[in-house]
C-alpha cells in the first residue's frame, strides 16, 4: 500500500512537532513554517494532502492554496483556521481552493479522519486521470489500426481489381468461352470483397467518429458518388441516372455520413436491377430548405416484398440470396441515427423501389 | 511556348507495390497521351531524379501519379519537399495522388494542397485519367 504523504504548514513551530508527534506513524510528513518553504517543497515532493494554517504571516493559507491550485493541482488542501476567519473561508471554499476546513485546535481523531476523506478523493480522482489516458490511448491506437488494417486489406485487393481492368482492356476476358466465365467470376468475388471490406469500415467510422457541421454541396456530392459507382460497377452505359438538385439554401451536416447514405443507396439501387429490364433508371431527387434536406433515389428494379419492408434496415439481411453483406441499409440506418434523421421506403414487386430521406439542416438560425 | 505542351510530356509513377506499378503504366500507355513513363519504386527515388533532371527540357511538361502509403517517405512527404522545388517548375508539373483507401482525413489533407490536383482511388480507371488529362491539357 502507497504512504500517504502530507505537507504540513503552520508558523508555529510548537504546532508542526506536535503535528509529526501525533500523525509521524502513519504518514510520511513533511513540514513548513511558511508558505514559501511549503512551495520549495512541493517543487521537489509530490504530496497528496497539504494542510495550511490560514494565519500566518506574510502569505496566508488561502493565498497560498491558490498559488498551490495553479501549480500542483493534484494535492488534496485542507485549511486550519479560527471562526473569526470566516469571510475569507466562505470565498476559498467557494472558488475550489480548498477541500475542507478545521476548526482550532484540531483534534487528533478528527484530523485523522479528514486526511483519509482526503486521500481518498485523491486517490479516486488519480485512478480517473489513469483511466481517462488509458481510454485515450486506447482510441489512439484503435483510430490508428483501422486506417492501417483498411489499407492493408484494401491496397492488394486494389491491385487485383487494377489487372482485372487491364485483363479488360487487353481482352483477355473474351479469348475463350471458359476464360469468360472464369474471369467473371473473379471480378465478381473481388468485387463483392470490396463491397464487403468498404461497409465493414463505414460501420466502424460511423459508429467512432463524432458527426461534424460543415457544409454541404448537394450537386457535387451527388455528382462523385453517381460518377464513383458508375465506375466501379462498370454501368455506365447501361443504367441512366436522373439527378435533380434544388438547393436554394445553405446545408450543414455531416458530409462523410451523407455520402455512407446516399452511396450505399445508389449501390442497392444498381444492384438490384432488373436484368432483362431495357431502359433500367436511377433517379435521385434533392430538396433542400433551411429545417431539412429531402432526398428521395427511386429505382424501377426489382423491388422488395411487402414482408421484407421492415426488415431491411436490420442487420445481415438480405434479399434474393443477391450478393452483399446485408450490410448497406444497417449502416444506412445507423448513420441516420447520428444525424437525427428519417428514412422511409415504399416499394413495389418487380417495378420499382423509392427510398426518401430527411435530414436535418443545422445551419445557425439568423 | 510550343504547341506539344498540350500533352503531357513525360509521366512519372511513385508506387512501392510493383504490382500498382505495372498496372498503372499499362493503363497510362494505352492512354497513349505521354511520350514517356517513368517508374519509381520510392519517393525518395523519384525526388532523386527530379533534382537531378530540373533543367532537362525533355521532361516537361510533366505529369506525377503519386502514391499516399509508402514505407520510409510516404506521399504527404513526398509533397513536403515538392513544395521546396523551384515555381518554374511547379508549372510545368501536375499531380495527382492515389490511394487504396478512402479515407476522409487523406482527402482533406489532399484539398487543401494547392501542389495536388486531385486524390483518386485505386484501381485507376483509364477512363477517369483519360477525362482529367484532357481537362488539364486541353
Amino acid at each position: 500500500m502507497t504512504i500517504i504523504k502530507v505537507l504540513y504548514v503552520d508558523d508555529e513551530e510548537n504546532n508542526l512537532s506536535s503535528f509529526r508527534a501525533n500523525f509521524r506513524r502513519l504518514y510520511e510528513i513533511y513540514t513548513a513554517n511558511s508558505g514559501a518553504e511549503a512551495l520549495d517543497i512541493l517543487s521537489q515532493t509530490e504530496v497528496h494532502i497539504v494542510i495550511s494554517d490560514q494565519r500566518m504571516p506574510n502569505m496566508t493559507g488561502v493565498e497560498l492554496f491558490k498559488k498551490i491550485k495553479k501549480l500542483y493541482p493534484e494535492p488534496i488542501r485542507i485549511l486550519l483556521t479560527g471562526y473569526t476567519d470566516i469571510e475569507a473561508l466562505a470565498d476559498a471554499i467557494n472558488t475550489g481552493d480548498i477541500y475542507r476546513y478545521i476548526t482550532k485546535p484540531w483534534n487528533e481523531i478528527e484530523l485523522n479522519n479528514s486526511i483519509q476523506n482526503a486521500y481518498d478523493v485523491f486517490r479516486t480522482r488519480r485512478e480517473l486521470k489513469e483511466k481517462l489516458m488509458e481510454l485515450q490511448k486506447t482510441n489512439d491506437e484503435l483510430n490508428r489500426f483501422i486506417y492501417s488494417i483498411s489499407h492493408e486489406l484494401r491496397a492488394p485487393l486494389a491491385s487485383a481489381l487494377g489487372v482485372l481492368n487491364l485483363a479488360k482492356l487487353d481482352n483477355v476476358f473474351t479469348e475463350s468461352e471458359k476464360g469468360y466465365e472464369y474471369w467473371n467470376l473473379i471480378e465478381d468475388c473481388c468485387a463483392r470483397l470490396d463491397y464487403n471490406i468498404t461497409s465493414t469500415l463505414q460501420y466502424y467510422k460511423n459508429s467512432r467518429y463524432s458527426t461534424v457541421k460543415e457544409e454541404v454541396n448537394f450537386a457535387k456530392l451527388v455528382d462523385d458518388l453517381v460518377t464513383m459507382h458508375k465506375l466501379a460497377n462498370n454501368v455506365d452505359d447501361k443504367i441512366r441516372f436522373e439527378v435533380n438538385i434544388d438547393q436554394p439554401e445553405k446545408f450543414v451536416s455531416d458530409i462523410f455520413r451523407i455520402e455512407v447514405i446516399i452511396g450505399n443507396l445508389i449501390s442497392n439501387a444498381i444492384k438490384y436491377q432488373k436484368p432483362e429490364e431495357k431502359d433500367k433508371l436511377i433517379k435521385i431527387e434533392v430538396k433542400v430548405n433551411r429545417l431539412d434536406a429531402i432526398i428521395t433515389i427511386t429505382d424501377n428494379g426489382l423491388g422488395i416484398l411487402n414482408d421484407h419492408l421492415n426488415k431491411i434496415f436490420n442487420q445481415f439481411f438480405r434479399m434474393h440470396n443477391q450478393k452483399g453483406t446485408g450490410l448497406g441499409l444497417f449502416i444506412v440506418r445507423e448513420a441516420l441515427a447520428k444525424l437525427d434523421g428519417k428514412i422511409s421506403v415504399e416499394s413495389v414487386l418487380n417495378s420499382g423501389t423509392r427510398f426518401t430521406i430527411r435530414i436535418p439542416n443545422n445551419v445557425p438560425d439568423i | 511556348m510550343p504547341s506539344n505542351t498540350h500533352i503531357p510530356n513525360s509521366l512519372i509513377i511513385v508506387d512501392d507495390s510493383s504490382v500498382d506499378l505495372k498496372i498503372n503504366s499499362r493503363i497510362a500507355s494505352l492512354t497513349k497521351l505521354f511520350k514517356q513513363i517513368l517508374c519509381f519504386n520510392s519517393a525518395e527515388a523519384a525526388l532523386d531524379f527530379l533534382v537531378e533532371n530540373l533543367n532537362n527540357p525533355e521532361v516537361y511538361p510533366l505529369f506525377i501519379l503519386l502514391d499516399i502509403q509508402m514505407p520510409e517517405m510516404d506521399g504527404f512527404e513526398f509533397m513536403k519537399r515538392y513544395e521546396r522545388f523551384p515555381r518554374s517548375f511547379k508549372e510545368k508539373t501536375n499531380v495527382v495522388m492515389l490511394s487504396s483507401t478512402d479515407d476522409l482525413g487523406d482527402r482533406t489533407r489532399v484539398e487543401s494542397d494547392k501542389n495536388v490536383v486531385r486524390l483518386l482511388k485505386k484501381p485507376l480507371q483509364i477512363e477517369e485519367l483519360k477525362e482529367l488529362l484532357t481537362r488539364i491539357y486541353k
